[in-house]
């Protein structure tokens, strides 16, 4: 099972990012989540969700999903050699995994929490 | 609390009374207390609302108070998107500012520190190359800021503080208060904790509050059309929805009340624009729905709201400026804004900002007609601006009812506050 999210349904209220933050703290914070509103490029309009998981992040852009190898930007092709991660994905590798509130009786925080249904849980194989 | 001396360029802090909280809760409550005990020194005060930054629903505002130029009292703008909560989580519930610097500052909060620092390198530019400069220079696109452009510099009644690149709530001129103390903006930003005196129980209602709000009235609704339809503008969609990009909420607010357009890219694109600016967002409903009252397509109508963002100018009596000269080209009303003056008619006894609608949005809330609108905005707005609550929100949910609200405050904090105590606070704030 994992997180899935559709990017185009989220409104980036940061709700997810709080109550998972609320899960690794037993308070309100932000800086333990392992799911992080992408809000970096306001004027553009740009905006997604990350979730860091075990060995991968699931990157929600607008325009499609995307599972990049943690710390690595993209995969060595024919084309040439592996590229390195932008510095902005850095602080996602000192984050938790998503271990999917594994030990919460609401089950994954952000899947309950989100107001649009854009975060859901999808069974193993999806 | 942070205490800002402009003319000393100091800063103290003081802890957080209890007692404070247990008399005047939060938001507008304890800033209207603080303004009465520092109003020898003009004071501007920001102020986290008491449910701010948590999971309660909505809980994205924090407010500015002041007294006003425009109204010559002590008013309360609310500030949201993510810079309500952002002061919460710097540490400081509450600054305030006092005095006048000598030259061009800007106040830097941060995890708990506080710095006054330099800002002639950002002073003659606007707003949203102040907030890039900010951004920049702290290696951190995520800082919030409050930023006057060239209308607060000049002193203009017109001149708006804004959030980041946006028009916000505030309608009472205090842009100018921020010019005057040669303030030229103030960053946020915070990585703190905030700890829950019940977390389990208040978290297990959070989730039934929001459950009740998912399958209300608001359901499928979303941005500024919606809104603009609920208000009698039966044509909003068709008039904005061709060059709408996407909606967006405030911090933890169910509704997405802010709408991004696109003006000089097209709005389908999903990808990241080359284009650096290829838009405005709205969040001024009032400035919008003026502007489409006058007949200005949506596109020229973006064009104006993000010049006046860019100036740090309110777009509501910009709105009123333009319609009495019947000037209808954008480039000219453009530049027409570079040192344009006017006067801004209040309301009597207004004390919250006018950037809400003032009527139901949505929500039933029982009320018998427009007759009663009035009173029951005020109270409305009042809760929203103690609690710290979405004031635009808190006009469509009927679900945040008073009871709810202290029920919830009192499982975050222990409090044990009482119905008599906000109504106390309500008539303190409400009388100011």
């Amino acid at each position: 099972m994992r997180i899935d999210v559709d990017a185009l349904k989220c409104i980036g209220c940061m709700a997810c990012e709080m109550a998972c933050g609320y899960h690794r703290d037993d308070a309100f914070a932000l800086l333990a989540s392992c799911i992080v509103v992408y809000r970096a490029r306001e004027k553009k309009d740009y905006f997604g969700v990350v979730v860091k998981e075990e060995e991968s992040l699931m990157i929600a852009r607008p325009e499609g999903l995307e599972i990049r190898r943690i710390g690595v930007a993209e995969e060595a092709s024919d084309s040439g050699p592996k590229k390195e991660a932008d510095a902005s994905a850095k602080p996602m590798l000192l984050r938790e995994p998503c271990d999917l509130c594994s030990d919460m009786k609401y089950g994954p925080m952000c899947v309950k929490i989100c107001p649009v249904n854009a975060i859901s849980l999808l069974e193993g194989g999806e | 609390m942070l205490i800002v001396d402009l003319e000393t360029g100091e800063t103290s802090e003081d802890g957080l009374d209890d007692d404070l909280v247990s008399q005047k809760i939060g938001g507008a409550g304890i800033t209207s207390s603080l303004y009465e005990t520092y109003k020898d020194r003009d004071p501007i005060i920001l102020g986290a609302g008491l449910l701010t930054g948590t999971l309660f629903p909505a809980s994205a505002l924090s407010v500015i108070s002041a007294r006003s130029p425009r109204a010559g009292y002590l008013t309360h703008s609310p500030f949201t998107l993510k810079a309500g909560m952002e002061l919460k989580y710097t540490g400081f519930d509450y600054v305030v500012i006092l005095g006048k610097s000598e030259k061009p500052v800007f106040l830097w909060l941060h995890d708990g520190v506080a710095d006054i620092q330099d800002a002639s390198g950002l002073w003659g530019k606007d707003v949203w190359n102040t907030t890039d400069l900010l951004r920049k220079s702290m290696g951190d696109d995520l800082i919030q800021t409050l930023v006057i452009g060239p209308a607060g510099e000049d002193g203009s009644d017109l001149a708006q503080v804004c959030v980041n690149y946006w028009s916000s709530g505030d309608c009472w001129g205090f842009g100018k208060v921020f010019g005057e103390k040669n303030l030229k903006a103030v960053a946020l930003r915070g990585m703190g904790l905030l700890e829950i005196s019940d977390p389990e129980e208040f978290v297990d209602q959070c989730f039934e509050i929001l459950e009740a709000i998912k399958g209300s009235a608001i359901e499928g609704k979303r941005g500024v059309e919606d809104i603009l339809t609920a208000m009698g503008e039966s044509d909003a969609r068709e008039w904005l929805s061709p060059v709408v990009h996407r909606h967006s909420a405030c911090y933890n607010t169910p509704y997405p009340t802010n709408t991004f357009i696109y003006l000089n890219e097209d709005p389908t694109t999903l990808t990241e624009p080359a284009e650096p600016e290829p838009g405005f967002m709205i969040t001024d409903i009032g400035a919008v729905l003026a502007l489409k009252k006058m007949g200005f397509s949506a596109v020229d109508a973006g064009h104006i709201l993000r010049a006046c963002a860019r100036r740090g100018m309110d777009p509501v009596p910009v709105a009123e400026i333009i319609g009495k000269s019947g000037q209808k080209d954008p480039k000219t009303i453009e530049q027409s804004l570079v040192g344009l003056q006017g006067s801004v008619a209040v309301p009597d006894g207004a004390n919250f900002s006018s950037w809400v609608p003032q009527q139901p949005m949505f929500g039933d809330f029982g009320l018998s007609g427009e007759g009663s609108f009035k009173d029951w905005w005020m109270r409305r707005q009042a809760v929203a601006y103690i609690f710290g609550i979405h004031p635009i929100f808190a006009n469509m949910s009927p679900e945040l009812s008073e009871e709810v609200i202290l029920e919830m405050a009192n499982k975050g904090t222990g409090l044990g506050l009482s119905q008599e105590t906000l109504d106390q606070v309500i008539a303190d704030v409400c009388s100011f």
